[in-house]
């Protein structure tokens, strides 16, 4: 800012004429370097402690129930913002988080199941889902078609607890949308 | 304890200083503050309503009626995910007044808002980011610092927004952080830092709560106190620079030097009075105290009875409370942010991204790209500046429409059903033909008219009209799943969804 401010009336600023070659410039320099070093070293703390190292988070893997309490067709997991499809022995999970902003998309069935291919694979499609948010669209298996959304929906990886014979759901794990777990 | 002594006590407390001597008095003029808030003398041209239009000052009074509310209701707030939204149902029901605070604080952040985008529309359109021939000022940097308190008041709006803990603060809260995690590369990292963790909750909640009540607006403060006391430095407001030229036409003799002071060491060099031939006198001036000093006070009055009456009439509003599991449908962000959402529709990344950023960069480089120093003060410069202003105006608002149109009639996923590329469709979007059809635009002014300043007022006329049209689009035409719907459809009451 200094340089902006000074008038242009011929008059240098012994400080705008290159670097001082002096001791005191020296030492003037070696001082702001090692303030620099200071600032940085003391700034690392502050900024690294705003980042967690332990979150409070509810798991990445849950049970969500035995297999028979769910319906046929498809059931939204409100608290998990999941998507559990079944059809007879076989079930597979879609994520209900948007790919483009990360809003909840809505189901939106079919009045009746169509045979469906999308990208080489065929399937029965109960409905599409709709993202509120800025209007991103997805077929049936997660593929989306319409909107801004860059990627398909996600699906999880599901597996029954050896313990308890419940499904569970384990959001860390993506798996291909061709993924069914038959009990 | 005699009299006298009481005396002397009264008077430590309300004025302690008694100068010595002439030179301590003068001394203590210059180096007191408050009697140099405003120059002792000020321009009849900088002092008339046309000229600035008083939007730097009415903003700055928003600010103080913000900060003031903003501190009473911080001790009636408490930042918690189990209490937020709780304790502003408390403002607006149990709270004596507190339905008028939060309201009064509300209308405010959106007044703010919309004055510092009109008070850059004056500055620009007066072409008053121009440092002037006869003592080049540094306007160019002030103009700099003007952007940066644009991005200031953005980001301080956009902080307050989720403090509610209702639906709307929680969905515009997701949208506008996963808009952060659209940066190529650090994105996830960056959104991460702003949410504490990797969903919304407490860490977040505290997060916005500190960097709104404490960080931003002290940043924001330092750095408009800078961009006031620069005015000051530069003599003044860019008119000004026509009450120079005179005085130069008028005493063409070298110009006297007088005494610079620098403050505190902070500022080198001279300042330009020291070039100044101005001299206001007593033909083209008038006294700071009382004529400035009035009309201050005044605008302060009505900036405050607009502001309390807005928000007697105007109701704050309050969703449910923030719930993970259900987004509301439409979910929109507040209004100044709707063109932006309504570009990060076509692509988050070229619309969330990339086009905000060439945004900022580009209003920040306009000084240094027109450098042309005619018509500093006069809005849009000139006769053909008029012209190119209504050239791009209209131009803006054809290309605009046209590019919406696009987005509505004919997606591009639904032109090209056959791509699957996510990198193509961030690159060719109706935001992305607005940009360069902007661009374009000013290359062409600029090579018909070779003029610097008629290209940037062309573009920016044109920027005016866009980013209204969009915000429009974006508040009033858009409805459950981001539907188009005219003014005068109604939206559906149960959209058709599980």
């Amino acid at each position: 800012m200094a340089s902006t401010d000074t008038v242009d009336n011929g008059v240098q600023v012994s400080s705008d004429s290159g670097l001082d070659q002096t001791r005191r410039g020296f030492l003037g320099r070696l001082t702001a370097a090692v303030a620099a070093i200071g600032a940085l070293v003391a700034g690392w703390p502050l900024l690294r402690s705003l980042v967690p190292n332990v979150l409070y988070e509810p798991p990445k893997r849950f049970r969500i129930g035995n297999p028979e309490s769910f319906q046929e067709g498809v059931t939204f997991l409100e608290e998990h913002r999941i998507f559990l499809f079944r059809e007879s022995s076989s079930f597979h999970a879609i994520s209900g988080i948007c790919t483009h902003l990360g809003c909840t998309v809505k189901f939106s069935p079919f009045t009746l199941p169509q045979e469906e291919t999308v990208r080489q694979f065929s399937y029965r499609a109960l409905g599409e889902f709709h993202c509120p948010c800025h209007g991103s669209k997805f077929r049936g298996e997660g593929t989306n078609f319409s909107g801004p959304a860059p990627r398909p929906l996600t699906c999880f990886h599901l597996e029954l607890s050896p313990a308890t014979g419940e499904l569970v759901v384990d959001t860390a794990t993506d798996v291909p949308r061709d993924f069914r777990l038959v009990v | 304890m005699n009299l006298f002594k009481i005396q002397d006590m009264w008077q430590k407390l309300i004025w302690p200083w008694r100068p010595e001597s002439n030179r301590e008095a003068g001394s203590g003029i210059v180096a007191n503050f408050l009697l140099h808030w405003f120059p002792n003398r000020v321009s009849l041209r900088s002092l008339a309503f046309s000229a600035s239009l008083y939007l730097g000052t009415i903003t700055f009074i928003v600010f103080l009626v913000l900060t003031v509310t903003g501190v009473v209701l911080m001790f009636l707030y408490i930042p918690s995910v189990e209490r937020a939204y709780w304790s502003i149902k408390d403002l607006d029901n149990t709270v004596s007044f507190g339905w008028l605070l939060r309201r009064l604080h509300r209308i405010s952040a959106h007044l703010m808002v919309a004055l510092v985008f009109l008070h850059m529309f004056r500055v620009f359109l007066t072409g008053s980011y121009k440092a002037g021939e006869i003592v080049r000022s540094a306007r160019p940097f002030n103009w700099v610092l003007g952007v940066t308190l644009l991005v200031l008041t953005l980001l301080l709006s956009f902080t307050g927004y989720l403090l509610p803990w209702d639906q709307l603060a929680f969905w515009a809260i997701t949208v506008g952080t996963n808009i952060a995690a659209a940066v190529p590369l650090v994105g996830e990292a960056i959104r991460q830092f702003l949410l504490g963790g990797t969903i919304i909750g407490q860490p977040t909640l505290i997060r916005f709560y500190v960097l709104h009540c404490a960080l931003l607006p002290i940043v924001l403060f330092a750095v408009a106190a800078w961009h006031m006391w620069r005015i000051r430095k530069d003599g003044g407001l860019a008119i000004v620079e026509q009450d120079r030229k005179d005085a130069l036409a008028r005493e063409p003799v070298a110009p006297k030097k007088s005494k610079t002071y620098s403050v505190l060491g902070i500022a080198s060099g001279t300042t330009v009075q020291v070039n100044d031939p101005t001299t206001l006198n007593e033909d083209n001036s008038v006294p700071s105290t009382p004529f400035l000093i009035v009309r201050i006070l005044l605008i302060t009055l009505l900036t405050v009875a607009v502001s309390i009456g807005l928000s007697l009439v105007v109701q704050a509003p309050l969703e449910a409370a923030a719930n993970p599991e259900v987004t509301p449908n439409p979910a929109k962000a507040p209004w100044y942010f709707l063109g932006l959402q309504e570009m990060v529709g076509y692509s988050a990344l070229m619309g969330g991204v990339i086009i905000p950023t060439i945004v900022i960069l580009g209003l920040m480089l306009i000084p240094f790209l027109d450098r042309e120093q005619k018509g500093i003060g006069f809005w849009f410069t000139d006769g053909p500046g008029r012209k190119w202003g209504i050239f791009g105006f209209l131009y803006g608002l054809v290309t605009t429409v046209g590019c919406l149109a696009i987005a509505l009639l004919a997606p591009m996923r639904d032109i090209f059903p056959t791509i699957e590329s996510q990198l193509f469709f961030d690159l060719v979007n109706p935001a992305t033909f607005l940009l360069l059809l902007f661009a374009g635009m000013y290359f062409v002014v600029l090579k018909k008219t070779s003029s610097t300043r008629y290209a940037a007022i062309a573009t920016f006329c044109a920027f005016i009209i866009a980013f209204v049209l969009l915000t429009y689009m974006g508040t009033a035409l858009r409805g459950p799943n981001w539907d188009f719907y005219w003014p005068w459809q109604a939206w559906p009451t149960h959209p058709t969804a599980l």
